[in-house]
């Protein structure tokens, strides 16, 4: 995930805090309890790294001294940055990139969450401690620091979902290559589990290489695909359709025996589809039906 | 052969059809190449009257071979389900590819 294409729009921003009824009294409440945060931040921040240590996978991710001592820090600076009062871009931007640290590190969005209940829970004893004679005050104070909590955590949330957006992105340009084998003929891989979106950019990419190879058989080979079902099958003859109407035959291939018999077993018509057993038969085929002929090449022993 | 404009009206498609089975007859054709690559567009009327067009011409006797439909176009019918409704037409990539199909038959 690159950090300079991280942004979330100002107007964005305003619309969440928005809904999260985050108004100025919020603000102000946070601010005038700056002074008592100060004093306690140290304790809380010892407090929660003694907690997250006591669990294995907590700490599996703070290992290195030196990473945990910088890391208190930054969590220390993020303490006081609650009731500092300004939750401009800035603050918007320290929020996804600290997101994105975690991300990278591997650390589960459970234990991100679990990180900030813990907070809030400490927190809140606190503000009820100091507030003892006031307890409706320390309520009002920790719905208002509530409310900030949730905007942070939607933050980070949104560079997690990013990631595995970007993730799906780049599995789907990886994993449909056209290839040439020989004039006219094409050989379509398939790898991975097909769904819509990924059978429909299929198709696109196919007709278009056949209108730019001036293809006339196409092999797709279909034994990395883990599973078809009746979805996936009436992609596939919709593929095959649509090259049958760019003048172009296409030859299915490496259809399992399970497969097979999982979909004749669901009642998928493939009538219209032709097939061949395995990758090589499918392209002998085909260079037939172009007109090849392979010859072994006999040299002297 | 025939090539079709972008935006032919359905009275256009009526008189294209008429015109080429009467020709058939007249030039003793024994295959017709039809030219969509300008088509854009492919409506369900469209395809009838291909499929029609094409029977009538099985009937006289002849072959029709449609070329040049565009990859956009191809989607669009498989998911509006009008590809069925062509089998047995044969098809070409182009106009190139349909002669040489078209002087195969001949």
């Amino acid at each position: 995930m690159k950090l300079d294409t991280l942004t979330i729009s100002e107007d964005e921003v305003i619309s969440r805090k928005d809904f999260l009824e985050f108004r100025d009294d919020d603000l102000k409440a946070l601010v005038d309890a700056h002074e008592m945060a100060q004093t306690y931040a140290e304790p809380v921040i010892e407090d929660f790294y003694q907690y997250l240590l006591s669990f294995s996978h907590g700490r599996s991710f703070f290992q290195d001294p030196v990473v945990l001592a910088r890391v208190k820090q930054a969590q220390k600076n993020y303490f006081l940055d609650l009731t500092r009062g300004d939750y401009g871009p800035e603050y918007v931007k320290n929020r996804l990139r600290i997101g994105a640290v975690h991300q990278r590190i591997g650390l589960p969005f459970q234990t991100y969450l679990g990180m900030y209940n813990w907070y809030l829970r400490n927190v809140a004893n606190r503000f009820f401690e100091a507030y003892a004679d006031n307890p409706g005050h320390a309520l009002k104070l920790l719905l208002s620091l509530t409310k900030l909590v949730f905007f942070d955590v939607g933050l980070a949330m949104e560079v997690y979902l990013r990631t595995i957006e970007e993730q799906q992105e780049a599995i789907k340009e990886l994993s449909t290559p056209v290839l040439q084998l020989r004039e006219g003929l094409l050989i379509l891989p398939i790898v991975g589990a097909l769904n819509s979106a990924r059978a429909r950019q299929l198709t696109e990419q196919l007709l278009r290489a056949i209108a730019s190879r001036r293809a006339k058989m196409v092999v797709m080979d279909v034994t990395g695909v883990p599973a078809v079902d009746s979805k996936v099958a009436n992609h596939l003859v919709q593929t095959v359709a649509a090259s049958r109407l760019m003048g172009a035959t296409v030859i299915v291939t490496g259809l399992t025996p399970e497969v097979a018999q999982a979909l004749v077993a669901i009642g998928v018509d493939l009538s219209s589809v032709k097939t061949a057993g395995d990758l090589q038969s499918g392209i002998e085929e085909a260079e037939l039906l172009l007109g090849y002929r392979v010859v072994k090449v006999e040299t002297a022993p | 052969m025939a090539s079709i404009q972008s935006a032919l009206t359905d009275a256009d498609w009526m008189k294209l059809s008429a015109d080429l089975s009467s020709q058939i007859g007249e030039l003793r054709a024994r295959a017709v190449v039809l030219d969509l690559t300008l088509m854009d567009v492919m409506d369900s009327f469209a395809t009838r009257v291909l499929r029609t067009l094409a029977q009538t011409v099985t009937l006289r006797g002849a072959q029709t071979i449609l070329v040049g439909i565009q990859p956009d176009v191809a989607i669009a019918m498989v998911q509006l389900g009008l590809a069925q409704r062509l089998d047995g037409i044969l098809t070409a990539l182009n106009l190139e590819h349909g002669l040489d199909m078209a002087e195969a038959l001949v």
